[in-house]
């Protein structure tokens, strides 16, 4: 096994208010690991510390317990940070300047040259879907435009790592699919992704590994197939022909029409008998359609189980 | 690799010379105050006709201190938000995350601001260097009145973005101010304070104090340019010494505050 892109150990973060009244447990012990490829999807609620966790991965707060490491090295080492990429949650910039200016201002915190940079903004704010907007002051942005023009200035480095909070919010479905894309997209390029979202469809499309945060601490983690293949919650299967399911265990008619039915079996054993038994009724199967649970379900139970700790 | 992040260090803190330098000539504040300075550059004529002096002193003096006040506005109101704004804006959620120490970004964003400022010093003495031509009054002093306002706005400037660093803006412009009016009336409290107490010991304690506390007249030479009393070499070397440790110290203070700071 590789070393992990990320790993997160035992982070706690603790909020103190003013005059130090009032305490805020942000995040309670927070243990992860980004594997070196693919793309990880960072779950929760809001308000479960997804922003916290990834402003101390990238150095802007500083953890009040626990470690994080960045391709081995401690997070803030400039050298890792050469390799980094961060989009902020809806991302504010200097909106006197243009889109190509402001990729052009990150670059040279490269140090990329110049007729290199130049080049490379260029591409890079085709690529997100602001060409013909580049000399456009970011006072003149939208939402969107400026979620985009925060993934070109993430990617102006070519990082290997792309830490990216909330990168689809913001933006309409079409906006959202691109993004998907262009994330999908650095996959293929064998980069890491660690991204945090409060939707799972988003994530669910497109996540190989995800963790869920509920107030501060985890509560799941794992290869997103393994999460969702665990229990398989209930099978659909459809038939052809007298539709009488009488007699078979678990039966549970969801519709019957001209002679279609399609019936809900929720056991293996059930699924085996109805299987065996429906063609000596002289009924044809058609369809066995397995369910599993849905990010979303994992999501509500997960989140539920950590409300009632 | 080392080295390499060295050199880096140099490009990045020019690249926020120049984006500062770009935020300060592409914001209103800035004409405005600009706008202030020409103003009262206009009014230092208008004045000089009112007066029964000689003319071309009233304008190089009131030249002087107008320009000298407006760059010193200019110093303060931007200055405090120099590190304040960014944060609070959230602009610098993705500067801090490239690979490079705080510490270049407050170094950065301090020369940016000073070259806004040596750029709009030089614009108003050249104003004021036309007006003085128009009276047959030029003279070179006004340029070396100019560094002087030079140093004490590297000075403010440094004040004031030790305050942006650690406080907001409103806190910083009272600090910063305040430091303005005492680096100009320190000077005058041992003689004025001092007596007013009656144990030696007493006495002592305060005159010590008082040396302790910024003196900011040190780098007034408006009576000399005034009076046509040439500057000595030695004097420009001493105030240039004093602010550039000055700077330097306030400089460094703010690196260390800002080090550690959680950016929330
Ligand atoms: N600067 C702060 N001061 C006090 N509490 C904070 C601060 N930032 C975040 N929090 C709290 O920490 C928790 C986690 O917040 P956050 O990490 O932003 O969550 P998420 O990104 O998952 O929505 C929330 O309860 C939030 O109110
Ligand atoms: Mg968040």
């Amino acid at each position: 096994m590789p070393d992990p892109a990320i790993s997160i150990r035992g982070l706690k973060k603790t909020f103190v208010g003013h005059l130090s009244i009032g305490r805020i447990h942000a995040l309670r012990g927070v243990d992860l690991e980004v594997p070196s490829t693919g793309i990880y999807g960072f779950l929760g609620p809001n308000g479960a510390g997804k922003t916290t966790t990834l402003k101390i991965v990238t150095g802007l707060l500083f953890p009040s317990e626990g470690e994080v490491r960045i391709m081995g090295r401690p997070a803030g080492d400039n050298l890792v940070r050469m390799n980094l990429g961060f989009l902020p949650e809806s991302p504010y910039f200097y909106d006197y300047l243009t889109g190509e200016e402001l990729v052009t201002f990150f670059g040279s915190l490269f140090g990329i040259p110049g007729k290199e940079l130049k080049d490379r903004t260029r591409l890079l704010l085709d690529m997100v879907g602001l060409r013909g907007k580049e000399k456009l002051p970011l006072r003149k942005y939208s939402k969107g435009m400026l979620q985009r023009v925060g993934l070109a200035q993430a990617m102006v480095n070519d990082p290997q790592i792309l830490i990216l909070d909330e990168p689809m919010s913001g933006l309409d479905p079409i906006g959202r699919r691109e993004i998907r894309d262009l994330i999908l997209g650095l996959k293929e390029k064998g980069k890491t992704i660690f991204f945090s979202s409060h939707i799972l469809a988003d994530a669910e499309m497109i996540c190989d590994e995800v963790a869920i945060i509920v107030k501060g601490k985890v509560v799941q983690k794992g290869r997103l197939e393994e999460l969702l293949g665990k229990d398989v919650r209930f099978w659909d299967l459809s038939f052809k022909g007298p539709a009488d399911a009488e007699g078979l265990p678990s039966r549970h008619v969801i519709t019957s029409h001209e002679g279609y039915t399609m019936i809900r079996l929720d056991s293996e054993e059930a699924v085996e008998q109805a299987v065996s038994e429906l063609p000596k009724r002289g009924a044809r199967i058609i369809s066995l359609v397995p369910h599993k649970a849905s990010l979303e379900e994992l999501f509500l139970s997960s989140i539920e189980e950590r409300e009632n700790d | 690799m080392t080295e390499k992040l060295g050199a880096l260090s140099l490009l990045q803190v020019r690249a926020i010379m120049k984006n500062t330098f770009k935020e300060a000539i592409r914001s209103r504040i800035f004409y405005i105050l600009m706008a202030f300075a020409v103003t009262m550059l206009g009014f230092a004529v208008v004045l000089s006709f009112l007066t029964l002096g000689s003319q071309k002193r009233v304008i190089l003096d009131l030249g002087l201190a107008g320009i000298s006040f407006f760059s010193v506005m200019t110093s303060i109101f931007v200055g405090i938000g120099l590190i304040y704004l960014e944060v609070e804006k959230k602009t610098i959620y993705n500067v801090l995350p490239k690979p490079m120490p705080r510490s270049n970004f407050i170094i950065g964003r301090y020369f940016g601001l000073m070259a806004v400022l040596g750029t709009n010093l030089l614009a108003m003495l050249a104003i004021l260097s036309v007006l003085l031509a128009v009276f047959k009054g030029f003279t070179m002093a006004v340029f070396q009145a100019g560094l002087f306002i030079y140093m004490e706005l590297a000075i403010i400037t440094a004040i004031a973005i030790f305050f942006s660093s650690v406080a907001s803006p409103v806190l910083s412009a009272i600090c910063t101010v305040s430091f303005y009016i005492i680096g100009h009336t320190s000077s005058t409290f041992p003689d004025i304070l001092v007596p007013l107490l009656r144990s030696p010991f007493q006495k002592k304690i305060a005159t010590w104090f008082f040396h302790l506390l910024p003196d900011l007249n040190i780098l007034n030479t408006s009576n000399l340019i005034t009076y046509d009393i040439p500057i000595a070499e030695g004097f420009t070397l001493r105030a240039l010494l004093y602010t550039g440790v000055f700077v330097s110290l306030l400089l460094l203070a703010a690196c260390l505050c800002f080090r550690k700071r959680d950016l929330v």
